[in-house]
């Protein structure tokens, strides 16, 4: 079994980050997210929470190797995750459903503003990569793999936020000046 | 972004602009209005559809323990999936 772990401060608001979110896909720095489907989305009347389930399906460029142990390189995702607007936090959990009796990938993500500055918003991913013993000798090559290739993948899905959120601020800007201008 | 299933691009597409702007202007603001549920029901009709048509609905219905997820599966969905693999 092996965990990753990462964090990150983005230097806008909650809100704004957490609309970045829902916009993430596509961008071009993460091509192997390939479909992103709602399922199920609600908000509690009661709470105001925002609950979701998405299903995402994923096609990574992977070794030769790897493609046969697994038979294809395409993979699907459930999602599943609740925005609380009072508390300003968004949690996410994800679980691999394709391959997930050799290889099971569970990933956890909190956005949260930074208490240090509410301007900012923090983000924690953490990821647990748990090969299965009847790869044997494999178990850790492929856990190792999966775990750079995870790192790689965190790395891209930050820049691809990123550029969401500048997509977002021009649309603000623009919008800000046709009201002036009308 | 397209839909797993070419036939509901438009509607995904639509959900996700309504969505957008709900998100942003509405829901971020502690309003818990509910604009966009008669355009998600269509999207989520087609959608549900591609996922019996693909044997998908039973992977998802597994998995959603794993992730804490509240959501149950539709009786249709149950149903659509035993006659897809009834016809296999």
């Amino acid at each position: 079994m092996r965990l990753f772990e990462a964090s990150h401060v983005f230097k806008h608001d909650w809100a704004t980050v957490s609309l970045a979110n829902w916009r993430k896909y596509p961008n071009d720095k993460t091509p192997h997210v390939r479909h992103v489907e709602i399922l199920n989305q609600e908000v509690d009347e009661t709470t105001g929470v925002l609950r979701t389930e998405r299903l995402i399906m994923v096609r990574q460029n992977v070794p030769a190797l790897v493609r046969k142990i697994f038979g294809g390189d395409t993979s699907y995702v459930l999602e599943y995750s609740e925005v609380d607007p009072a508390k300003q936090t968004l949690v996410m959990q994800s679980q691999n459903m394709t391959f997930s009796n050799l290889l099971s990938v569970g990933e956890h993500i909190v956005y949260k503003p930074d208490p240090e500055n509410p301007a900012h918003t923090i983000f924690t991913q953490s990821a647990q990569l748990k090969a299965s013993t009847a790869l044997y000798r494999f178990a850790n090559k492929i856990e190792d793999m999966c775990w750079n290739r995870f790192q790689d993948n965190a790395h891209f899905g930050k820049l691809g936020l990123e550029q969401v959120v500048s997509v977002i601020l021009a649309e603000r800007q623009a919008m800000m000046v046709s009201q002036v201008s009308e | 972004m397209d839909s797993l299933g070419a036939e509901c691009t438009p509607l995904k597409h639509k959900y996700d602009a309504c969505f957008t702007k709900w998100y942003s202007e509405k829901f971020i603001n502690g309003e818990r209005s509910n604009d966009c549920a008669a355009v998600f029901k269509e999207y989520q009709a087609c959608i549900r559809k591609v996922l019996v048509d693909r044997g998908l609905t039973k992977m998802i219905d597994d998995a959603r323990p794993t992730i804490g997820s509240v959501f149950a599966a539709s009786a249709d969905d149950r149903h659509a999936d035993a006659d897809a693999s009834a016809k296999k």
